[in-house]
């Protein structure tokens, strides 16, 4: 059906939007090499697993111990989907291919084209949609980057429901346009350690000015959910987030299709791991390559340990069994705070520890000159998440530089909220 | 319908359990699992988690033995639980007790997720003890592995349909059941976790399954000694399955 030939414009040959997008998720739960181990309860006088109904809402509880290889996408995600940009272009990068001499292709996948301006819209929409069903009035949710609080505050608005969101505190300064984009959306954004919460309130009191993490941003989403009995959102990490995230991946396939192309190898950055995974995942039984980029100031893949860890700080949520640098662990303040996360999606995790995955770490100095250089040529100002992908794509670029290889990269969101980077 | 009973041994104590034990014997049912006591089951939610401590303080390999025996001579098939946490440094010598205890074979809930590395060689240490392993598995167990599993094994199959005992998270139970079976072909499937309603094992009996394994469900009339509570539960179960 896709057998097209790349000289011909697209539009002649009728293809819509629609036919892009895809209408399932994709789980790649049945079709990993290893059960996933399954989440942990840690406390032994309850179950922070059962606990889980009163937290999310239950058709994505359901999604979470699925063992389905395709959900069908209700009609209504799919029209908010194309509402808010997708699918998202493909587009083959020939100015950074002069620009690094490089005699292979590079082509990114651009995320950032979406109204919010990442992936994170992705995951927000169903979730936000499944809520509302299930009469919900209100959700909640952290956020580190800025980028999760704002697709879930459109995804919240465009769903008939309000939404409460936890900014982890030095992105809260650090971002101030990110405050203002949430509020325009319609969600009610606070700084992480704050008061809402006893959580919160305990750090705040020992540490007034605590830059807060992501551990303890999601631990306050999740008691303030129970505390006033509405529904969490979750950004990252979980199954069910990386199976909604499926769709970058399955587009970016049918896309690489009518262009007539084989992707060598797979670039994106990971912070939980969703869109990576969500990128990545779709092409699994190929033999392409497939690189994780994060951040060396954050050293998950090079320093973190396989095993159990707390999701949250607060440990209300069950363990997960992933690559981790500690649930308290406080990372530097760098700035892609979609980066300083302790830990890895489960399936992600397992990936990189059997060998499948390979994975790099590019420092924030580093991240910067990509970001640049991607945008004067590709005219793209990337999140300085995306540009650790970036990052490594060029690095891959200049050790494979005569060998026809196609590079194929998830540039996960733009940075044009983020130009503080480079001074104020 | 098949029913299994699950109880950790001995619990609440070894007085108690005894009496609780004798009670089911003259009952229509296949098959016992008892639970050897470990300080981490991790897979069981807090109902059983608590009888775990209880447990271990009374246990008795002595009693284990006349248990499984006394099970065995009413007809009824005697698999034991177990965490491979509890014999992660000598998996032989665990498997000579649990053969020297008599029962039939072996469940061990962990083995395809914390011992995925060291499966094969607990399966054949399992074998070479005269037991039948038990395939354990759930429903984010991926394809390829299960295949294997059953592979290795001949018996009957547990399917775990909850992530852990006597918790309820919402499931599409006739999808994966589809799934299951496919894989299992003929093989007899059984399902256990969070099971304890007459309503929930009449579901289970229409979707397909062979046969369900219930344990949460009467820990705590066991905990409070209350016999009656503990026979109507018993018996609404062998009526489920049986009637
Ligand atoms: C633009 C962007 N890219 C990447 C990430 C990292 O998250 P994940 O690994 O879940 O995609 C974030 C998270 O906030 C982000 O905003």
């Amino acid at each position: 059906m896709y057998k097209y030939n790349h000289f011909i414009p697209l539009s002649m040959y009728g293809v819509k939007n629609k036919d892009i997008i895809p209408e399932q998720w994709y789980n790649i739960t049945p079709d990993l090499p290893e059960p996933l181990s399954p989440p942990r309860d840690h406390d032994p006088e309850r179950s922070s697993i059962d606990l889980l109904n009163r937290i999310l809402p239950l058709e994505v509880l359901k999604q979470e111990f699925t063992s389905r290889r395709y959900e069908k996408i209700p009609d209504e995600i799919l029209r908010q989907y194309e509402q808010a940009g997708r699918p998202t272009p493909l587009i083959r990068a020939r100015n950074l291919e002069s620009f690094l001499n490089f005699t292979g292709k590079i082509f990114y996948k651009y995320e950032g084209a979406t109204v919010t301006g990442s992936h994170k819209i992705n995951a927000a929409i169903p979730q936000a949609y499944y809520a509302a069903q299930e009469g919900v009035t209100e959700v909640a949710t952290e956020t580190g980057a800025g980028q999760w609080g704002t697709a879930t505050a459109l995804a919240a608005s465009l769903n008939g429901i309000k939404s409460k969101i936890f900014m982890v505190n030095v992105s809260f300064r650090q971002k101030p346009l990110r405050k203002r984009i949430i509020e325009i959306y319609g969600g009610n954004v606070v700084a992480s350690p704050s008061t809402l919460t006893d959580y919160g309130r305990q750090i705040l009191k020992k540490e007034p000015e605590h830059p807060g993490t992501l551990g303890i941003a999601i631990s306050e989403a999740v008691q303030y959910t129970l505390d006033n009995n509405i529904r969490y959102l979750m950004g990252s990490v979980e199954n069910s987030v990386i199976t909604f995230q499926s769709i970058i991946g399955q587009e970016a396939q049918k896309q690489l299709e009518i262009e007539g192309e084989e992707p060598d190898v797979l670039i994106g950055c990971v912070g939980g791991g969703s869109n990576f995974s969500g990128f990545v995942f779709p092409f699994m039984k190929t033999d392409v390559e497939m690189i994780a980029s994060a951040a060396s100031e954050v050293p998950k893949f090079s320093k973190g340990k396989y095993r159990y860890d707390l999701i949250d700080t607060a440990g209300i949520l069950p363990q997960l069994k992933m690559i981790s640098l500690g649930a308290d662990y406080v990372p530097p303040p760098i700035y892609s705070g979609g980066l300083r996360y302790h830990g890895a999606a489960p399936a992600l995790s397992m990936l990189v520890n059997n060998g499948r995955i390979r994975t790099d770490e590019v420092t924030e100095e580093k991240s910067m000159e990509a970001m640049q250089i991607f945008a004067r040529t590709q005219g793209i100002v990337p999140a300085p998440e995306s540009a650790h992908a970036i990052a490594t794509a060029i690095d891959y670029c200049r050790n494979h530089e005569n060998q026809g290889k196609t590079v194929v990269l998830n540039v996960s969101g733009h940075g044009l909220l983020d130009l503080s980077i480079f001074g104020d | 319908m098949k029913l299994a009973l699950y109880f950790t041994f001995p619990y609440p104590s070894r007085v108690a359990f005894d009496k609780f034990i004798n009670r089911t014997l003259l009952l229509n049912y296949e098959y016992v699992e008892l639970g050897i006591p470990t300080e981490h089951p991790y897979y069981d939610g807090p109902i059983v988690r608590r009888t775990h401590g209880k447990a271990m303080e009374e246990f008795s390999m002595k009693l284990l033995e006349d248990t499984v025996h006394m099970i065995r001579e009413k007809g009824k098939k005697v698999y034991a639980l177990a965490y491979c946490n509890l014999f992660e440094n000598d998996p032989d010598g665990f498997m000579s007790s649990m053969e020297d205890a008599g029962f039939d074979g072996l469940i061990l809930p962990d083995l395809l997720t914390d011992y995925y590395s060291i499966r094969k060689d607990i399966a054949s240490s399992v074998s070479s003890h005269g037991l039948e392993l038990i395939p354990f598995f759930n429903s984010t167990t991926p394809d390829a592995s299960i295949n294997e599993i059953l592979q290795l094994t001949n018996s009957w199959v547990y399917f775990g349909l909850q992530p852990s005992t006597g918790i309820r998270v919402p499931l599409d139970i006739p999808s994966m059941y589809s799934r299951i079976r496919n894989l299992c072909g003929e093989r007899e499937i059984i399902v256990g976790f969070g099971i304890n309603s007459a309503g929930t094992i009449k579901e289970l009996r229409k979707i397909g399954f062979d046969g369900i394994a219930v344990g949460s469900a009467f820990v705590n009339s066991m905990e409070n000694d209350d016999q009656v509570a503990f026979d109507l539960q018993i018996k609404m179960l062998e009526s489920e399955t049986h009637g």
